[in-house]
């Protein structure tokens, strides 16, 4: 699984960076101020992979954090890892080249890890029209909650009626129930009362009839019922359950209001001990409201089944199968937490974290014992050299310290490949390791064997404590870098926050070098605040850090990508504008081909993209200059140097003055020599007028606003950052991102006037 | 009083309606004269009618020519609406297209119209956002290269019809107005046509295919319209602008007019 893409929400000064991909090359650079928010950009992602953060990270509306991670993965990847659930979902997964992985962190600072992307959302529908279901469901179960309160309420009034009738025909004097004082009464008084009676009877017989309905139905739908009391019951529990996590996660929030604000565990009002109580009260709390809520979910779900008229039995069986079938299926998190164990391990590079030590016992790198000084170093030290500890059981020490020999030459070798600064005028350091064994004088490890390791130049043998902090951050860093290339199964980002800030320019260049070098194994993202570490022909790879409001440190930070450096303020883009400012210093000039000078860098890169686009294979080399005004001067270079060269120029007011001034003072000599100067034709007034409008808009710009005017016009007029859209676009068309079918026949009739032009000078 | 008091605001409406007519009738006369004339167009091409019949006192639909170094270029445009609205997008047009012929560019007809796309969303500030205006000109434009016997066409919308030997045959146009595209702008399709003396072309709003008849309530259709141009193409181009027109008259009978129409005819 290989990082393409990062999304950092509530981190600090961190609000929300909104998806950035990271350089598809491995390598990525953030540059920016200081407080920018570059090392929380880092460390943010190193929590992604570990999962734990402390209050110190939460912004002041306590927020939680959350980091989003877009992973590509093989094709096949998911189709392996997945068990299969349904058609579609399977279809999905193995269509998918790409996963996205969420870890968010709740109240307590727990975190989670969840699936994202294409995946989340085929789940969430399921879930919601799951719910929606189940809501559905829930409304009949409320139905008949109130048509069973209904009945309830009708049945008791109901036995009130039937026992006042009850007692009225006891007590009538139709039945003799009460006192005669008349032997015989009149047949007109006896009819009413028989009358009164009858009617009391059929009032009863039908308050009976319907007393006796309601208890049909009760009784009928005893087993409903007894299953809605027990919905009831759990829905009960659950609104119990959230009550008490609300309570918890309030007194969390204060407790980190408290943190934040204050810092510092001394401010506590709650012993440790406590803490962990109220911790663990919400852990368990969460874990009882996920538990309650599919437990309430199958009790909706076993009511439905009744409500629709099927059977205890039945309805337990299709319990039973909907369950296995819910079984089947993956949640955000199962799928998350699955997957996520695939994804790459994220490490923060701590500087000096693996200064080799000066001496260390072959017996705790044995043993593993970690606690020992330099342990780490050794080790990464042995990885790289690719040694394990059966190597020191050679029993001739003869055939030993020679392998030895050969090993330091080549490990010596390779780390001058990358470290290319010299001590001195001409010495390099070597880095050495030998063999040992402690004397009598040591006690209990006399005879034990040690590895003594030693940074040497020609003049010096010293331990590596004894160098420079310099040559020591470097071969730390080496040591780290090329040992985690050889180590990991997994893949690895590495972070790293401003490497090599106590190096020399040159050295620093050497860092890069190194990154070039492992980027196949291991992703690289850092920080940096020197020019020396940006690579001027990838500025793909760069992502520009600064505060959304550049004047207010508390403001959020932004993330500006490549396409949009141009938006950055001047000092994020310091690192850029010195090595522009300085382009000849990267470029050299060519004594096998013929040197095209053109004006400026953004030029330079529109050439050659232009070549490549083209296909262009003659022997030329563009140089940039810094301006026209330099032009003369390389020029007087080139010609006292015996190369071969020409100064291509546009037609714009500035090069037209240089080709002017080429004539009069440079070209002065042999007749013939200001063929050299070639002066674009009138519709060209700099490069980017060699695309047309359209493809000016749609591969350089990417915009679609309608434009009047040539394509430096509008650079210029907007004052768009002409060195980095043309830097873009150079590196798109290396990537292969535009091709030269993606040109209208505008463009392709311009690029091959330039061809035109150029042949001369094969 | 009260029947007093209608009078006079009749009075005024009326007033109101005589100075808008007015103001109308005015503007169809610039609109017009931005126009080439018949004796213009007489100059630079072999034989051509214009049949131009505007919906209202202005119109949406309009005609362009333009000769420079050799180079003939012909056009017939139809922008989004009628009335004022279309005659205001019309005008932009032939100003647009003034303005790129002046300038020194290569005369390829697709680029003359990428560029007055350009100058249509820069003037309209169409970005390809949703809720902007997405007024548009469709519009035929023929290149003509005498010294190379060539006919370049691009075409927004619009089509080109040739008949060369009693032969009919259009060429289609790209699928996209000048003006924002629905999805993206593209490079308009640059169509060589090898031409020789005699040939005939039409360029044509949408106006008279979309007619509805007062007899059948149906529209004219294209199927009609061109067995139509195949039926007159022959003729001199007098006699065939009063068969269009009379065709038009007599097709629409009382129904009104759906929109502006212009049908253009030259031969080289």
């Amino acid at each position: 699984m290989k990082l393409k893409a990062f999304r950092i929400e509530n981190f600090r000064s961190v609000a929300d960076t909104g998806m950035q991909n990271i350089s598809p090359d491995n390598i990525t650079c953030l540059i920016g101020q200081n407080e920018s928010g570059k090392t929380s950009i880092l460390e943010s992602l190193k929590v992604f992979s570990s999962g734990i953060i402390s209050e110190d990270v939460l912004r002041s509306d306590l927020s939680l954090p959350r980091v989003t991670c877009r992973f590509e993965v093989a094709e096949g990847f998911l189709d392996d890892r997945l068990r299969n659930v349904n058609d579609s979902f399977d279809k999905l997964a193995g269509s998918l080249n790409e996963i996205t992985l969420v870890r968010s962190w709740k109240a307590d600072l727990k975190s989670q890890m969840e699936i994202g992307g294409e995946l989340r959302d085929y789940i969430n529908d399921l879930d919601s029209k799951r719910k929606k279901d189940l809501g559905e469901t829930e409304k009949k179960i409320r139905d008949f909650c109130s048509l069973l309160n209904e009945k309830r309420i009708g049945k008791e009034t109901l036995s009130a009626s039937l026992k006042e009738i009850s007692t009225k025909i006891d007590s009538h004097p139709a039945r003799g129930g009460t006192l005669n004082i008349f032997k015989k009464k009149g047949s007109v008084v006896k009819d009413k009362e028989d009358n009164t009676l009858e009617e009391l009877k059929k009032a009863y017989n039908s308050l009976k009839e319907q007393s006796e309905k309601i208890n049909s139905f009760l009784n009928s739908n005893d087993v409903l019922i007894g299953a809605i009391e027990e919905w009831s019951e759990t829905i009960d529990m659950l609104d119990q359950t959230e009550t008490k996590l609300e309570e918890i996660s309030g007194r969390l929030e204060e407790r980190h209001q408290t943190m934040t604000l204050l810092s510092g565990p001394s401010i506590d009002d709650l012993s440790r001990g406590e803490w962990e109580k109220v911790l663990n009260e919400f852990s368990v709390a969460v874990s009882r409201k996920e538990e309650l809520g599919s437990e309430k979910d199958l009790k909706t779900l076993y009511c439905g089944y009744i409500l629709e008229g099927v059977d205890e039995e039945s309805a337990r069986q299709k319990l039973d199968s909907a369950g296995e079938k819910r079984q089947l299926e993956y949640t955000t998190r199962e799928l998350g937490e699955l997957l996520s164990k695939d994804c790459p391990h994220f490490e923060i590079f701590e500087d000096f974290g693996s200064l080799l030590p000066n001496r260390i016992d072959l017996e705790d790198i044995i043993a593993d014992n970690r606690s020992v000084e330099g342990y780490k170093a050794a080790r990464n030290f042995l990885t790289i050299a690719e040694l394990d500890y059966t190597f020191f059981q050679q029993p001739s020490s003869r055939i030993l310290k020679q392998k030895i020999e050969n090993l330091n030459s080549k490990l010596t070798l390779d780390f001058q490949d990358f470290w290319q600064q010299y001590v001195g005028k001409h010495n390099k350091i070597r880095i050495n390791f030998e063999l040992d064994h402690y004397s009598t004088t040591h006690g209990d490890k006399a005879g034990k064997p040690y590895l003594e390791f030693w940074v040497k130049d020609e003049g010096e043998r010293l331990y590596p404590k004894q160098r420079s902090r310099g040559v020591r951050w470097f071969l730390s860093f080496y040591l780290e870098l090329m040992a985690a290339s050889k180590n990991e199964k997994k893949h690895l980002v590495l972070l790293v926050d401003e490497p090599g800030v106590s190096l020399h320019a040159r050295a620093q260049e050497d860092v890069l070098k190194v990154f070039e070098d492992i980027k196949e194994n291991i992703q690289v993202i850092y920080t940096t605040h020197s020019p020396h570490l940006v690579d001027i022909n990838k500025l793909h790879r760069v992502l520009a850090v600064q505060r959304d409001d550049v004047e207010n440190h508390r403001s959020t930070t932004v993330i500006l990508d490549a396409a949009r450096l141009g938006d950055a303020s001047p000092d994020t883009l310091s690192p850029l504008q010195s090595i522009m400012g300085n382009p000849v210093g990267n470029q050299e000039f060519s004594v096998d081909k013929y040197n095209i000078i053109v004006n400026n860098v953004g030029t330079f890169y529109m050439m050659n993209a232009a070549m490549k686009l083209t296909g262009y294979k003659g022997k030329i080399h563009f140089i940039p200059s810094t301006d026209s005004s330099s032009i003369p001067l390389m020029c007087n270079i080139l010609m006292g140097w015996g190369m071969k060269f020409a100064v291509l120029l546009f037609y714009n007011d500035d090069e037209l003055e240089a080709a002017r001034k080429l004539r009069d003072i440079v070209f002065t000599d042999k007749p013939g020599d200001e063929e050299n100067i070639v002066v674009m034709p009138e519709e060209f007034k700099n490069a980017e007028d060699l695309l047309s409008t359209l493809d000016f808009k749609n591969l350089i710009l990417k915009s679609r606003e309608g434009i009047t005017i040539s394509n430096s016009e509008y650079v210029s007029i907007n004052d768009l950052p002409r060195n980095f859209l043309l830097s873009k676009f150079l590196s798109d068309v290396k990537l292969k991102e535009v091709r030269r079918e993606d040109l209208d026949e505008e463009s392709k009739e311009n690029l091959m006037l330039l061809v035109n032009i150029l042949q001369k000078f094969n | 009083m009260n029947k007093d008091r209608g009078d006079f605001e009749s009075v005024l409406f009326t007033q109101a309606m005589d100075e808008h007519l007015s103001s109308l009738r005015y503007a169809s006369m610039i609109q017009r004269a931005l126009m080439p004339d018949t004796s213009f167009l007489s100059g630079i091409l072999k034989d051509h009618f214009i049949f131009y019949s505007p919906k209202d006192y202005v119109s949406g639909d309009f005609y362009y020519a333009y000769q420079n170094a050799g180079y003939t270029i012909i056009a017939a445009g139809d922008c989004t609406g009628h009335g004022v609205p279309g005659a205001l997008l019309s005008i932009l047009g032939i100003s647009f297209l003034n303005e790129i012929l002046q300038v020194r560019v290569v005369p390829r007809a697709n680029r003359i119209l990428n560029r007055m796309r350009e100058k249509v969303m820069g003037a309209l500030d169409q970005r390809g956002q949703e809720y902007e205006q997405k007024d548009s000109i469709d519009i035929a434009l023929c290149v003509y290269e005498p010294f190379r016997s060539v006919i370049q066409y691009a075409g927004a919308n619009r089509p080109l019809v040739m008949v060369s030997d009693g032969a009919l045959k259009e060429i289609k146009p790209d699928k996209m107005p000048i003006g924002v595209a629905p999805l993206e702008e593209v490079s308009f399709t640059n169509h060589r046509i090898d031409v020789k003396e005699g040939d005939r072309f039409y360029m044509f709003s949408d106006g008279f295919p979309d007619q509805f008849g007062e007899e059948t309530n149906k529209k004219f259709k294209i199927k009609n319209f061109r067995k139509l141009i195949s039926y007159v193409s022959g003729w001199s181009m007098d006699k065939q602008k009063a068969h269009f027109e009379n065709t038009f008259i007599e097709w629409k009978g009382s129904s009104s007019q759906v929109d502006d129409v212009l049908v253009m005819g030259f031969e080289i």
